[in-house]
């Protein structure tokens, strides 16, 4: 490749990564969190410290619903709690506008997902896919994952002339600038197929409904609607018979639904979402989606019947479609749910790593920018130091100021949706301006320190309001809330040892860098 | 280097939605048994073009070949369309 070429490619991969990398980072912290999306949950709410308002089964939501809203028989909806959890179901209906709500506000739902506020590991998932801002925030980051393929691209190009002489070499020793650029690079690419599936899946997810309309138009004819509703459909078309019948119990249809679903060879089916059509008609269409292994279509649905439970279509497993599998194993590969603990823990890792891969590029562009010959440094290079700082770090408070805000708000019993939301903003906020003012060297111990403890502190005052379960035989709930609790103390630790790393950069690495701490040199002998 | 961002930008989206859409049309049954994977190749082929674009002499040269490109393209498909009685 020619030379001009790859500096083509780097100033592009560099203005990707200062267009996309802040929010990039954000989205892969607060992702590796999502995977334990279910384990947060349990974090929260325990069964031991349940809310019995919420803890309703699927049927008796159904008939309170109905009472509330009779209209919504004709299409509604029922996402499951986590399994084991003592958070309860949430109902969707459309009665021309979409409304959702849990079992105790039924009489006043909300028009979108905010059904589920107050759930931190909803909140943490809202972070993750839209920066926690509605509507906006998921198009923005559609935007940022486009950038983001752009930049996997480029990074690629670059990198390619010495890809597989350097690829497993990690050069320690005086020149760091080559070792971050070592990290960054084999990160990067050993990396890249887990990279390339979330530049995809998550365009694709944000971007969904804009892409679909202006796809239709510009080259489809229009047609384009009616061809993905029969792609991705999982039940006949029924017609409302227009006389009443019983329905069997909700229960009672999600376990034909199981049973039918293990019969196709799957080796496990956990229902997540029950739909209806026409509830209370001799032809109501129920569909229960559930999460299988062992096959490439995770998500799949099972058509019944509502008012005799006979089984009309299968979707599960080896019976899907093309286009089906496709839609399925795309969401199994975005959320890594298709392979147990072991893939959920290298999905976490790999989403740090990710996050890693974003704040070093911030490093990078520093470290190239930097004046070797003297202790003032570009202006551009400090504001990206306190940047990175403030964002990125007070990021990761901010996520654990949630966690604390709802501990607070349970105690207090107050509703922990407004908390968990003021603690993470305020925190970042705060942490910018923290960043912003204090020296750049003794910002970046200071907040690696007070983040380290924050996490620690949540998690050892978690392990003790739930003394009791721990004395108890343990459970799978009881293991899950331990294992949110351990993760927190392992970040903590990895926080302080970052902190630790950077006390020692700030006073004893080469002193012309925006990360060293002049005056804490000045009061010791330093060795050059 | 601004133009041609914009020219893969800006050219690369229709022409990534009509390349899928002519080569859904030519699929068996118009590629109804293929929709979402192709569909799914939406992204990397409009970043692909956005990234080819950098490979253009100058920002003209990017929006004069993807303008003629996606003009070949549509015609391909109006005439495929036109062709099969569609």
């Amino acid at each position: 490749m020619k030379s001009s070429t790859i500096r083509t490619f780097q100033t592009v991969h560099t203005w990707a990564g200062l267009l996309a990398g802040f929010a990039l980072f954000v989205a892969f912290y607060a992702g590796a969190l999502t995977v334990f999306h279910h384990d947060i949950a349990q974090w929260q709410s325990p069964p031991w410290r349940s809310e019995p308002a919420r803890d309703v089964s699927v049927q008796t939501m159904i008939d309170r619903l109905l009472a509330a809203h009779p209209k919504a028989a004709k299409d509604f909806g029922i996402v499951l709690a986590p399994p084991g959890t003592a958070q309860g179901p949430y109902a969707y209906w459309n009665d021309g506008e979409e409304h959702f709500a849990t079992a105790d506000r039924l009489d006043r739902p909300t028009g979108d997902e905010g059904a589920t506020r107050g759930n931190l590991a909803d909140f943490v998932y809202a972070l993750h896919d839209s920066l926690g801002i509605p509507v906006v925030g998921l198009y923005l980051m559609g935007i940022v994952s486009v950038i983001y393929g752009l930049a996997l691209i480029s990074g690629l190009l670059i990198h390619l002339p010495q890809l597989l002489g350097d690829l497993f070499a990690l050069r320690p020793g005086r020149n760091l600038k080559r070792l971050w650029q070592d990290a960054h690079n084999a990160i990067g690419v050993l990396s890249l197929p887990f990279h390339i599936i979330f530049a995809v899946t998550g365009a694709l997810m944000c971007l969904f409904v804009p892409l679909f309309a202006a796809l239709n138009l510009m080259a489809f004819d229009g047609k384009l609607g009616d061809a993905f509703a029969k792609a991705i459909s999982t039940a006949p078309a029924v017609q409302a018979a227009g006389r009443a019948a019983p329905m069997l119990s909700a229960e009672a249809l999600i376990e034909r639904a199981r049973a039918s679903a293990l019969s196709t060879g799957v080796s496990a089916f956990e229902p997540d979402y029950v739909h209806y059509d026409n509830y209370g008609d001799a032809n109501a269409l129920v569909q229960v989606r559930g999460v299988s292994q062992r096959t490439l279509g995770t998500y799949g649905t099972i058509a019944l019947n509502g008012a005799t439970g006979e089984v009309l279509e299968q979707h599960v497993g080896k019976t899907q479609s093309a286009n089906a599998l496709t839609n399925s194993s795309m969401y199994a590969l975005h959320f890594g749910n298709f392979g147990g603990r072991a893939v959920q823990w290298l999905y976490f890792l790999l989403g740090l790593a990710g996050a890693f891969l974003f704040y070093s590029g911030n490093l990078l562009w520093i470290e190239s920018r930097r004046k070797r010959r003297h202790s003032e440094q570009p202006r551009k290079t400090l504001v990206m130091a306190r940047a990175s700082l403030g964002v990125c770090l007070g990021s990761c408070l901010g996520i654990a100021a949630a966690f604390a805000a709802t501990m607070i708000a349970q105690r207090l019993a107050i509703d922990p949706a407004v908390p968990q939301q003021a603690a993470c903003y305020g925190v970042v906020a705060l942490a910018v301006a923290y960043a912003c003012l204090r020296p750049v060297a003794r910002a970046a111990v200071e907040l690696l320190a007070v983040t380290a403890v924050a996490h620690v502190a949540v998690a050892l005052a978690d392990l003790l309001r739930n003394a009791s379960a721990w004395i108890q035989p343990w459970t799978p709930q009881s293991l899950a809330v331990l294992g949110v609790d351990l993760t927190g103390i392992a970040l903590g630790v990895g926080f302080a040892w970052l902190a630790r790393a950077s006390w020692k950069r700030a006073l004893r690495g080469d002193a012309n860098s925006v990360w060293a701490d002049a005056s804490a040199r000045d009061g010791i002998r330093v060795e050059a | 280097m601004i133009a041609r961002c914009l020219a893969g930008t800006v050219l690369g989206f229709p022409l990534s939605g009509l390349l899928l859409a002519l080569c859904l049309f030519w699929l068996p049954g118009h590629g109804q048994d293929w929709l979402i994977p192709v569909l799914l190749l939406f992204f990397p082929l409009w970043v692909g073009v956005m990234a080819g674009s950098y490979m253009f002499r100058s920002g003209a040269r990017a929006w004069l070949a993807l303008g003629a490109a996606n003009g070949a393209v549509f015609a391909a498909l109006w005439l495929s369309r036109h062709l099969a009685g569609g």
